[in-house]
């Protein structure tokens, strides 16, 4: 008999088995359980149309952007500001993954692993860092274009402004959404989940590696001719610059310049500082993963190492990314991580937690940040003009990204402010816009003034 | 009665507030009452072994002795022996002692090198012993004693002392449990609500105090596991009614049928011979069973396991699984003869073949883990059941390779949410229902999970997570983990290896069961849709999970504590020690020259 006991063992190690089952389950159930509740066809959340059936969607002013009334789910009541937000709230059907009501269906009806969905047909309200306002301007300043505008305080993390364009009213879905290039990629979240040719504005890495890199930087002088010869490539300039310091070059934004710097300090350190910019990383806003910039260092010839120092060639970045790494420069080498979800309040008037502003990573050295940032305040000065940013102690870089022969080039503009009451970021992008500082930072203009002078 | 009924579901419609606020506290007490009714079973199953059985003595030449506390003892000097002899005369597993129904023992010499004789008489293969003969072992004498009445009366009092908990604080709570699940379900029902909900749930708490008062008055006091059954019933009640109100009666029969078997089948086992007789006619059920639903059987869910009779539904196979476990541990080789799998192996091989022409592999992995239990507690020949599950891993392997669309009813598996509204269909629903649960559920009746199909027998884990929350969902597995843990620890005081192999297997069964159901619904294993034991809906797997648990209940020798355990062979020691108290001393003294010490 004893023999039989012993060999029983094969009975436990199969309740064992079970065991160790149910806590893989338990693991499983706790890490993704709330994307499991978060799916349309989940009744105790969304309705038979797939409609998250509880929550409203509010800015920082408390406007509501989207609520449920009489079990039908509505949105604000101006159709610009319905477009203006709409990838930040999100579309009915779950088609833009990026919207408060899709990626926190989780947030807007209270659900959450320990009381599940009980009581979830009672909501909560869910504040957003964003003020519809200024997503309005911003919508309307990009005038039809598509692109994407964003402002962000780099002390807090709050954002302020997020505008992904071409965008649609949710409740008037166009017929041909699918097929019209109007609407081409119009589900996607360019701030969040897109990467785009920088062209000039991606000086800014090349000149922080040029600051730390090369000894006598900004006493030295580049000469341009209009053009540099680099190897196989003819690296053309948008003008005859002439002798210029590092300074004046980054004002000119020349390309002769920055095409010689880069090939002196090489791909390695160039891919270094791009890296430590965070420009390839993925960050993280509330939960929502943004995509990466992808760089092609790898056996680059001098002349495309000399397009790649000034945003051409095959690079690709983020506009959140980049953003940071404004963000970066203005606050001494560490950015404030963004985030976009203000508070929520459950149905019993129970508030969440206050937001706990966490920062990136070193991102640029605070001295070469200081000087950067005073590099790109002398851009206002020399080049954009401070009348067009009153009020503003402004300091930023365009970019006129080319992104093919034939077609009009990306406008970028990005920047921040130093005003001790204003201490925002921004990035503004206008697909085939045109020329950065024209374009883009008539844009950025409009936005700016609306936020720091309250028209 | 109806009347009154509906217009108080009217009423109760028009004031929704009650509902809710009857459901948001209802819901934080279930899992409250859960452990309370639970605590008290599980607590006291989990303190065996207790003090053994006493069947007789062997003094040994040196004084002392040792009990005899099984039905099979094996003599020898090896660890695994009952009785461990450490002379270097004795073999390691020299003879072996078996007692037969009839209460005549039986020695057996085990090919040992020493030999064995019977008061001075060798043995050659086997010989009967009586109390008072000496039986020697390579030379060792051994008397082989009953125990004295003093002996016996503090045997006796020390395993009073171990008996069962009382289990009437639990079937109290479960009382309430089931009273307050039955207007849960009433109110979540709203104006569909009929009386047939509370009537079925207040039956069964009759039929379960019924059932307690009925044991008791035969002076059976262990409970435990009729606790862990009652508990795993009631919320399958509570599962149907929320999913198919219609069948709530078909359900409570079956719950009641179910306890008839476990009674009977309890009752049945208590006389070893009588189980060895009908082994061949168990296999033979096994069999037939599975040899009709493969000519009769309908389709349902890709399986074609379902047989219709005068307008009864039902699956044979989950009764043809009592049979196999009757069959593959009853053995007339006991656990020291040579350990001939081969007529098991031949059972096996039909049953398994029959359930994979039916297309029901899920119920076919379960006779194949139950097969490899009951061969390694039969034989402990691990290579050998290494080469077997080897040889069937190549099995299958070709079955697949022929027929490859066996494979397509699994393919979801490990990735269901790729396949949403595809394969992976009944999975994902699984576990966002499970999810929208969270640790105390939406309430019983106030889930979607049951509108999907299979949502009360297949995916029944998914609406224990969703409508009674993930504390009881996991509480139900720990009652099923409970039934296994007690099989092995008991299998110390087992009578017989008959009543150990067969609660093993009763618990593995179960447990791999359960394994099958759960991991399939959440994609942690391929979905193969079978039920959890006592939980799902469906009669005949309700049959089938208290019939098993008959088997458990044959290992529960604490004092007076399970109806499976036939208590005349105790007393007729306790009768023959006391007639024997007296004159016995003396006769021991002129025989041997040594008395007990």
């Amino acid at each position: 008999m004893r023999k039989i006991e012993k060999r029983a063992v094969i009975c436990m190690a199969l309740a064992i088995l079970l065991a160790a089952g149910m806590s893989v389950f338990l693991i499983r159930y706790f890490a993704e359980g709330g994307k499991w509740a978060s799916s349309a066809f989940n009744r105790h959340l969304y309705d038979s149309n797939g409609v998250l059936i509880s929550g409203t969607v509010l800015d920082r002013d408390g406007d509501v952007l989207s609520s449920v009334e009489n079990g039908h789910r509505t949105y604000y009541e101006n159709e610009t500001v319905r477009k203006a937000t709409l990838h930040a709230v999100g579309d009915l059907y779950g088609k833009i993954g990026t919207g408060v009501l899709n990626a926190f269906a989780d947030k807007l009806t209270g659900f959450d692993l320990v009381n599940g969905a009980f009581g979830a047909e009672r909501g909560s309200d869910l504040y957003l860092t964003l003020d519809a306002r200024y997503n309005y301007e911003a919508y309307r300043a990009l005038g039809g274009h598509a692109g994407t505008v964003a402002v962000y305080n780099y002390k807090t993390g709050e954002i302020l402004c997020m505008v992904s364009a071409p965008s649609y009213d949710p409740l008037n879905v166009p017929k041909d959404l699918e097929e019209n290039d109007r609407y081409k990629g119009a589900y996607l979240n360019r701030f969040l989940s897109s990467a785009f040719v920088p062209g000039s504005v991606f000086k800014t890495v090349t000149l922080t590696a040029a600051l730390e890199n090369l000894p006598d930087a900004e006493t030295r002088t580049w000469n341009c001719t209009g053009s540099v010869q680099i190897g196989d490539e003819t690296i053309t300039c948008s003008g005859v610059h002439g002798e210029q310091t590092l300074k004046e070059a980054f004002a000119h934004s020349c390309n002769a310049a920055f095409a010689q710097i880069a090939e002196e300090l090489g791909a390695d350190t160039l891919r270094r500082y791009t890296e430590k910019a965070g420009l390839t990383s993925a960050y993280s806003v509330d939960g929502l993963p943004t995509a990466k910039g992808t760089f092609n260092w790898d056996g680059i010839t001098a002349g495309q190492l000399g397009w790649a120092g000034v945003g051409q060639y095959h690079d690709q970045v983020n506009p959140c990314a980049f953003l940071l790494w404004m963000g970066a420069i203005a606050n001494g080498g560490k950015a404030a991580e963004p985030y976009l979800i203000k508070k929520t309040v459950s149905s019993l008037g129970i508030p969440s937690l206050p937001h706990i502003t966490r920062h990136t990573g070193r991102l640029i050295d605070s001295k070469t940040a200081a000087t950067v940032a005073d590099f790109m305040a002398n851009n206002v000065t020399e080049t954009y003009g401070t009348k067009r940013f009153p009020n503003m102690e402004l300091c930023a870089k365009s970019g006129t990204a080319e992104v093919g022969t034939g077609q009009t080039p990306h406008a970028w503009f990005a920047g921040f402010l130093r005003n001790e009451d204003a201490p925002y970021a921004f990035v503004v992008l206008v697909e085939n816009g045109g020329g950065g500082n024209a374009v883009a930072g008539t844009v950025a203009g409009k936005v700016l003034n609306v936020i720091v002078n309250r028209y | 009665m109806q009347e009154l009924f509906s217009a108080l579901s009217l009423w109760l419609s028009a004031h929704p507030l009650i509902t809710g606020w009857y459901t948001a506290i209802a819901r934080l007490l279930f899992p409250v009452l859960s452990a309370l009714i639970l605590v008290r079973a599980i607590r006291s199953l989990l303190r065996i072994p207790h003090t053994p059985e006493v069947w007789a003595q062997l003094s040994l030449p040196g004084g002392g002795s040792i009990p005899l506390t099984h039905w099979e003892n094996i003599l020898g000097r090896g660890k695994s022996a009952d009785a461990i002899l450490n002379y270097p005369s004795i073999s390691r597993q020299h003879a072996a002692l078996c007692r037969g129904e009839d209460g005549a023992w039986t020695v057996y010499d085990l090919g040992s090198k020493g030999g064995t004789a019977v008061n001075g008489t060798p043995v050659t293969e086997q010989a009967p012993v009586k109390l008072g003969d000496t039986i020697t072992l390579g030379g060792v004498p051994l008397v082989f004693l009953p125990q004295t009445v003093g002996e016996r009366e503090e045997l006796e009092k020390k395993r009073q002392a171990e008996r069962p908990a009382a289990m009437w604080p639990s079937f109290l709570w479960l009382t309430v449990f089931q009273i307050l699940t039955a207007i849960q379900l009433t109110l979540a029902a709203g104006e569909k609500a009929s009386p047939v909900i509370p009537i079925c749930f207040l039956i069964l708490t009759a039929v379960m105090w019924l059932y307690a008062a009925a044991l008791r008055l035969g002076r059976c006091v262990g409970f435990e596991l009729e606790t862990i059954a009652f508990y795993l019933s009631t919320l399958s009640l509570a599962v149907t009614a929320s999913s198919a109100p219609g069948s709530l009666p078909k359900q409570l029969l079956a719950i009641v049928l179910g306890m008839g078997l476990f009674l009977a089948l309890g009752l049945f086992l208590r006389d070893l011979e009588r189980v060895e007789k009908r082994r061949w006619l168990m296999a033979a059920g096994a069999i037939g069973l599975l040899g009709i639903t493969l000519v009769l059987g309908k389709a349902k869910f890709g399986a074609t396991n379902w047989v219709t009779l005068g307008g009864i539904s039902f699956q044979p196979s989950e009764i043809a699984k009592i049979c196999y476990i009757f069959a593959g541990s009853a053995t007339l080789e006991r656990l020291f003869r040579r350990r001939n799998l081969a007529l098991f192996i031949v059972l096996t091989g039909v049953c398994i073949g029959l359930l994979g022409l039916m297309s029901d592999f899920g119920t076919a992995a379960i006779f194949f883990v139950t097969f490899l239990v009951i061969a390694y507690l039969r034989s402990g020949d691990a290579a050998t059941l290494a080469l077997i599950c080897g040889g069937a891993a190549f099995g299958t392997g070709i079955i697949v390779q022929f027929k490859p669309y066996i494979l397509s009813r699994f393919a979801a598996w490990g990735h269901a949410w790729e396949a949403a509204s595809g394969s992976g269909y009944q999975q994902t629903r699984t576990m966002s229902a499970a999810a929208s649960g969270g640790l105390f559920g939406m309430g019983a009746g106030n889930g979607w999970l049951e509108r999907i199909p299979a949502g009360d027998t297949d995916l029944v884990f998914g609406m224990l997570c969703e409508e009674w929350g993930l504390v009881i969902a996991l509480l139900a597995v720990a009652c099923i983990l409970t039934l296994a843990w007690f099989a092995v620890r008991a299998s110390r005081t087992g009578r017989s290896s008959f009543y150990t192999i067969a609660a093993c297997a009763a618990g593995s069964l179960l447990v791999f069961q359960t394994s099958l159901n759960v991991f399939g619904s959440v994609d942690l294993l391929p979905l193969t849709g079978v039920t959890f034991p006592f939980v799902s809906n469906g009669g005949s797997a309700m049959l089938s999970a208290w019939g098993l648990l008959a088997y458990l209940k044959t290992m529960d020798t604490r004092a007076d504590a399970s109806f499976a355990i036939g208590r005349a062979a105790e007393r007729k020691l306790d009768e023959e020690a006391a007639r024997m108290a007296a004159p016995a001393e003396d006769a021991f003294e002129k025989e041997d020259g040594h008395a007990e010490d």
